[in-house]
């Protein structure tokens, strides 16, 4: 756990110092602007909910990304793998405490959105359940850095997905109801974005602004967690097998 | 005393390159090692020739393809843990810092690594940027440090978990000669404490300056393991006498004698003498005798030369 918070404290440190944070960071409140801008024009001002929150779960998703994509394959050429490895930490732990070092400082997002909402466009968001807000942005990002690691590791095994690498922003943005609510979605692609934790953080976040009292808190949380914890055990499982790799082949790049 | 780090038949191989056909490349062919706890030993040996590869074997991030390795009487197959525990690993270059951070910055993530959290881990890192000389730049970007203050950086991320043995893989490549010096002051402090070192080098001076012992390695096999002295006195045919005032007619004689390799006039009037035996020495120094030249001494080669010889001179192998 103090090897957890401390490599989460060591992350933070860097990714502040990172131009990816600050793009992200720069961009959130832009695309706040844009869908405040497109809801306003179309009278539908009861939509700032989702133009307050699409921006902040696009860029937990894109800097987690952005971040795990090369978390790995960054060590390996600033040469800090192998001295890492040659440590008695464990590894994925400490892979999984940058990366929610990562997601957790895109949340931040949250409160740019927000404000950009106030002001200029004078809409101000309610919070209308402020626990469920924080419960579900809490496990929101520990999810994301679950996904993220196993999506770290992906990148290592297969070098050719890290060149899909933006092709997972926007059809990821659409099954997570992140745009527009998944019911919205064709039928038969709606089970499939209900196994992508981000569709659940969306709908539940969306609830926790609105009066209505939110129905099966428990519950969507509770599947929140499950799938983080289950991109978690395949991130784990995978950063397990590539470093057992490493040390057989001496290399990391699949030959 | 008990040996800190021990080989037997240490093989590694890797698979040939596509494009140079089957095969593999022997990086280490056999190797059979041992350290006396306490002591520092040069591993000495041109680009390639597998010291990287048994470094990174000692530390457990490569395995070995046959053959033991062990670190404290611990295995590094099977004991990873206690190994990795008992070790401090530096590989070299100016890369495997986070430029962004300070430097305490990038040894309080070290310590973490290495199970030292609070104020332990403070203590440490404050102790340790003073020893390598950086409390002043505690605050300052590693971005902007000389070679030499990153080369040191990287010395205290070695010592973080206050290792018993220390293992540096050219540790001293791109320092400044005043780094240099420094470099040898703390290997000396380091070893006081009674610390294992094993430091690879291609570099004779160093080898030399620091080192209790030289194991001379090439293509993957260890050529001989000695104190820098007597490897250079077991290559006592290597011996040549310098003697001045030689005339040119005492010049060609000696070149013409049985065991002298090469006689030649250097620029200013030495003449310097190569000789493959200890006997052709005698020969030579009876004949510079005979011929009245008083300015005449026999030298030992330095390590520098034993290294040329044995691995610039592949024909010629040193009996382990
Ligand atoms: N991961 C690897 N894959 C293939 N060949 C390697 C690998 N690592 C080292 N080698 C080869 O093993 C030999 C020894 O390399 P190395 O131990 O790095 O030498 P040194 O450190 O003495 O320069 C070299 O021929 C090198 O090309
Ligand atoms: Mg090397």
């Amino acid at each position: 756990m103090r090897l957890f918070r401390d490599a989460f404290r060591f992350q933070a440190a860097l990714t502040l110092r990172s131009p990816d944070t600050v793009h992200v960071l720069v961009t959130a409140p832009l695309y706040t602007v844009v869908f405040m801008a497109i809801s306003r024009h179309a009278h539908r001002t009861d939509l700032a909910a989702y133009a307050v929150l699409a921006p902040v779960l696009m860029s937990l998703w894109s800097l987690a990304l952005l971040t795990a994509g090369d978390l790995i394959s960054r060590e390996r050429s600033r040469g800090t793998l192998e001295a890492m490895v040659a440590t008695p930490a464990s590894f994925p732990v400490v892979v999984l405490a940058r990366i929610t070092a990562v997601t957790t400082i895109s949340t931040v997002s949250f409160v740019e959105s927000w404000l950009v909402a106030w002001w200029p466009f004078g809409v101000v968001v309610r919070v209308e359940h402020p626990l469920t807000l924080l419960w579900c942005l809490v496990l929101s990002a520990l999810a994301m850095a679950g996904t993220a690691s196993a999506m770290s590791a992906l990148y290592v095994l297969l070098p050719t997905a890290r060149t899909l690498q933006n092709s997972f922003t926007y059809p990821f943005y659409l099954l997570g109801g992140i745009l527009v609510p998944v019911s919205y979605l064709p039928e038969w692609l709606r089970p499939l974005s209900r196994l992508v934790f981000l569709s659940w953080s969306s709908d539940l976040l969306r609830s926790a602004l609105s009066p209505a009292p939110v129905v099966d808190e428990l519950p969507r949380l509770a599947a929140i967690a499950v799938l983080g914890a289950a991109g978690c055990a395949v991130g784990g499982l995978m950063i397990t097998r590539i470093l057992r790799r490493v040390r057989s082949t001496g290399t990391l790049a699949r030959t | 005393m008990t040996d800190a780090v021990e080989t037997r038949s240490l093989r590694r191989t890797f698979p040939a390159r596509a494009g140079r056909g089957g095969g593999e490349i022997v990086a280490l062919g056999g190797v059979d090692l041992s350290i006396p706890s306490g002591s520092v030993r040069g591993l000495l040996g041109p680009n390639g020739a597998g010291k990287t590869t048994l470094c990174k074997i000692l530390s457990t991030v490569l395995l070995p393809s046959s053959g033991t390795a062990s670190v404290l009487g611990h295995d590094v197959r099977h004991e990873t843990l206690a190994v990795k525990r008992s070790i401090g690993v530096v590989f070299g270059g100016d890369r495997g810092l986070y430029g962004r951070l300070t430097p305490r910055q990038n040894l309080q993530l070290w310590g973490a690594l290495y199970d030292l959290h609070g104020r332990a881990l403070s203590r440490r890192v404050d102790e340790l940027l003073e020893r390598v000389g950086l409390s002043g730049r505690a605050r300052d970007r590693v971005d902007g440090f000389s070679r030499g203050m990153k080369q040191r950086l990287h010395l205290a991320r070695g010592l973080i978990s206050d290792p018993r043995v220390l293992i540096l893989d050219e540790p001293t490549s791109g320092m400044d000669p005043v780094a240099v010096r420094d470099f040898r002051g703390l290997i000396g402090e380091l070893t006081a404490e009674g610390r294992t070192l094993l430091l690879t080098t291609h570099d004779m001076a160093e080898a030399e300056a620091v080192c209790d012992e030289v194991t001379l390695i090439d293509n993957g096999v260890l050529l001989a393991t000695d104190t820098p002295a007597r490897l250079a006195a077991r290559l006592s045919t290597l011996e040549r006498v310098e003697a001045d005032g030689v005339a040119d007619d005492v010049l060609a004689g000696l070149s013409a004698l049985s065991g002298v390799s090469k006689a030649h006039r250097e620029t200013g009037g030495r003449v310097v003498v190569h000789t493959t035996t200890p006997a052709a020495t005698s020969e030579v120094l009876a004949l510079l005798v005979s011929a009245g030249v008083t300015a005449l001494r026999t030298v030992r080669p330095s390590l520098e030369e034993v290294y040329l010889h044995v691995i610039g001179d592949r024909g010629m192998l040193v009996s382990p």
